[in-house]
């Protein structure tokens, strides 16, 4: 003799309900997931502007010329002379 | 139930039934006008609502110098724009205060037109933040990015500029515009009923990012050459001037730096005459500078040797129907005297005893007159005449640089050929083609002849030279001052304008650097030896031991052996054993005698063994050993 849960008319709208609901969640889940994918992205792209500037900061912090006016006015550094520089 | 009842019911159900019917083909009717009929102009417009495109934009390739520093590189930088027809004009004020201009000018960008119109084209990112924040309808902010180059005047001619719109308009940025810009891309996104984009975007076109580029350039070298060149012609109230600094081996160049400098990163401030890059654009005749070719040629020749001497004609010498003047009149002198003391008479005897096809091909294959292989925008070929236009006076001044015009680079490339014992190496700013143009390469001068040039250069920067100034404590340089009238616009020379320069290389026993620095207009002094020579010192001084090129303590000795040997208490003896080759050719030259040299080291073996019995004119022959 058959359960009543497992009689077709209650079967099939139950398979129905928990599919649907499946569904649902599947859809919420993407969304979630397209939001997210959509952050990391932004997210990558300002790491990567930021490290662009970064990179462009040091080089300009860096540039010869500022190093060179550091290290005479700041630190009272010269030019060595030929017979200083042991190991060039 | 009557009849009539029933006719009348079966006429309503029939009559409900037609409307259904009715309704039923309507509903058709419908479908297929829907469906089939207006099936494309509907899709479209679902596919809009649905799907929106945006253009990624591709970021311009950076520029790395030889060490893989920056040069050049991309920021991106936002933009604020507008649909003019749908901004309220009583926003207007408060738009203009955001973006700090006045209000009539944001007024006369929107008022009266419709569509897209830029407001302010790359902007901080913190008055693109304030103006958004004031959430004006129709105002936006675009991306877009702005190009810097951190060394700034620095290498202001060499990498030139970028415009608004991401194009190269001067230097590196526009000789390699198409390699260094990239291609927007297009991205199609679907969206969910909020406007979220959804996950299955899909690329319809994908951006390319522009390709980096690394130049030969070294961005330290640079800065020195820059400093070097600024010093030298603020000293010298000069109008300008330009330095290319080379390694001989492979060509690669190492500076290139011109001024008056510009700012490229702000360079509308500029004149667009301040623009370009003076050391392949400008030419200028190369004056004393070019004596090494026209003597190199009259030794590969074969007619004359480094020891053979030459009448220098106290000082004027008619060609034709024109006059050769030396500023030092000299009677005999060798090739080497010749050199040093820089004499016009000298080289063009040799060039005129040589004839003119032997210099002309010399200084063609030397680089002059054509366009190097750089691939820089501008690069003038620089003047050599046609061969069959070199009558006796123009074969007798190109030989000693006048009539003749070259470009700083050709001749830093020139003097390679000698650094290089003859050789031409093809000059490089591109660090790709280090190893891909060789087939350019070819000989210029025989070695052994490039090797006696060298030495000759190399006295040519002693105490004795004009060239002193050029050398460096504790290394070794080859170079030649020259001083050249500029020319004037009635076809004659300036009287009271001057090009000075300094060309050569060191150490020169393994050169590693050729450099040319040419002032234009010094004030001061007109004289290459004076203006130029410094800057040639102040270069080498600082770039030999930073490329590891130890200073030999020796040469600290070696100056003052040449004082000793200035004083000549060993020629008042009756022979030259026990000199050195400097001492044995300052010998025969001061008493005008021909000098032949076998090996290297002391003089060991002489012939006549009384020199002191020799005439003006004869010859007196040496044995050098180590």
């Amino acid at each position: 003799m058959m359960s009543t849960w497992a009689r077709p008319w209650v079967l099939v709208p139950v398979v129905a309900g928990v599919l649907s609901a499946g569904q649902i969640w599947a859809s919420h889940l993407r969304y979630e997931l397209s939001l997210e994918n959509q952050q990391l992205n932004k997210e990558r792209q300002e790491t990567l502007k930021e490290t662009s500037t970064l990179r462009l900061e040091l080089a300009n912090l860096t540039r010869p010329e500022r190093l060179r006016k550091l290290a005479q006015e700041e630190l009272g550094m010269g030019p060595p002379k030929p017979m200083q520089v042991v190991h060039p | 139930m009557s009849d009539k009842k029933q006719i009348y019911i079966r006429r309503r159900i029939e009559a409900v039934a037609g409307l259904l019917v009715l309704g039923l083909l309507l509903l058709v009717v419908r479908a297929v006008d829907l469906q089939w009929l207006q099936s494309e102009r509907l899709s479209n417009l679902a596919e809009k609502q649905r799907y929106r495109e945006y253009t990624a934009l591709a970021p311009r390739g950076s520029i790395f110098d030889s060490k893989g520093r920056i040069l050049a590189e991309s920021v991106e930088i936002p933009s604020i724009a507008a649909m003019a027809d749908e901004v309220p004009a009583e926003r207007m004020g408060e738009l203009a205060s955001a973006l700090g201009v006045s209000k009539k000018r944001v007024q006369r960008k929107l008022g009266k037109r419709t569509g897209f119109v830029w407001l302010a084209r790359q902007v901080t990112p913190s008055v693109a933040e304030r103006v958004m924040a004031l959430n004006i309808p129709g105002v936006r902010k675009e991306k877009g990015w702005r190009r810097y180059h951190p060394l700034g005047p620095e290498t202001g001619h060499l990498l030139g500029f970028v415009g608004i719109d991401g194009n190269g308009l001067e230097g590196v940025e526009l000789a390699w515009d198409s390699s260094l810009t990239g291609e927007s891309g297009l991205r199609q996104v679907r969206r969910d009923a909020r406007g979220h984009s959804l996950p299955d975007g899909a690329w319809l076109r994908e951006p390319v990012p522009g390709k980096p580029i690394s130049l030969t350039i070294d961005a330290t070298i640079q800065s020195i050459a820059y400093a070097a060149l600024s010093e030298g012609v603020r000293s010298q109230n000069a109008k300008g001037g330009s330095v290319v600094v080379m390694r001989p081996k492979d060509g690669a160049i190492l500076a290139m730096a011109s001024w008056p400098g510009y700012n490229p990163n702000n360079f509308r401030h500029a004149k667009p005459s301040e623009w370009r890059n003076r050391a392949v654009t400008d030419v200028f005749e190369p004056g004393s500078t070019l004596k090494p070719f026209s003597v190199a040629a009259a030794i590969a020749s074969g007619k004359w040797k480094a020891d053979s001497i030459v009448y220098c004609e106290k000082g004027a010498m008619r060609v034709a129907d024109y006059t050769i003047k030396d500023d030092h009149p000299e009677g005999w002198l060798d090739l080497t005297g010749v050199i040093v003391k820089s004499s016009n008479i000298g080289v063009a005897k040799l060039a005129l005893d040589i004839g003119a096809d032997p210099l002309h091909e010399m200084l063609r294959k030397a680089g002059f007159g054509q366009k190097s292989a750089i691939g820089l925008s501008g690069e003038s070929p620089g003047i050599v005449l046609p061969l069959e236009r070199w009558g006796p006076v123009e074969t007798a001044n190109i030989a000693f640089g006048q009539g003749i015009a070259v470009t700083p680079l050709q001749l830093a490339a020139a003097f390679s050929v000698l650094a290089n014992g003859g050789m031409y190496v093809a000059p490089k700013l591109f660090a790709d083609h280090l190893s891909t143009t060789e087939e350019l390469n070819h000989r210029v001068i025989p070695a052994e002849v490039g090797r006696q040039v060298i030495e000759m250069l190399e006295y040519a920067t002693t105490e004795d030279g004009t060239g002193s100034k050029a050398v460096p404590i504790g290394y070794r340089v080859a170079g030649k001052t020259g001083t050249a009238q500029k020319p004037n616009a009635r076809g004659g020379y300036s009287r009271n304008k001057y090009n000075a320069v300094f060309a050569g290389f060191a150490p020169v026993e393994n050169p590693e650097l050729a450099i040319v620095v040419m002032v234009d207009e010094p004030q001061k002094s007109i004289y290459g030896g004076q203006v130029a020579a410094p800057v040639f010192r102040h270069v080498a001084e600082s770039v030999l031991p930073y490329l590891g090129v130890a200073a030999s303590g020796d040469l600290r000795e070696g100056w003052q052996t040449v004082e000793a040997v200035g004083e000549r208490p060993a020629f008042t003896a009756d022979s030259l054993y026990g000199m050195s080759m400097r001492e044995a050719r300052f010998f025969a030259a001061q008493r005008g005698l021909r000098l032949h040299v076998h090996g290297s080291g002391w003089v060991s073996r002489q012939k006549p063994a009384n020199a002191l019995a020799l005439n003006q004119g004869d010859a007196l022959e040496v044995w050098l050993n180590e």
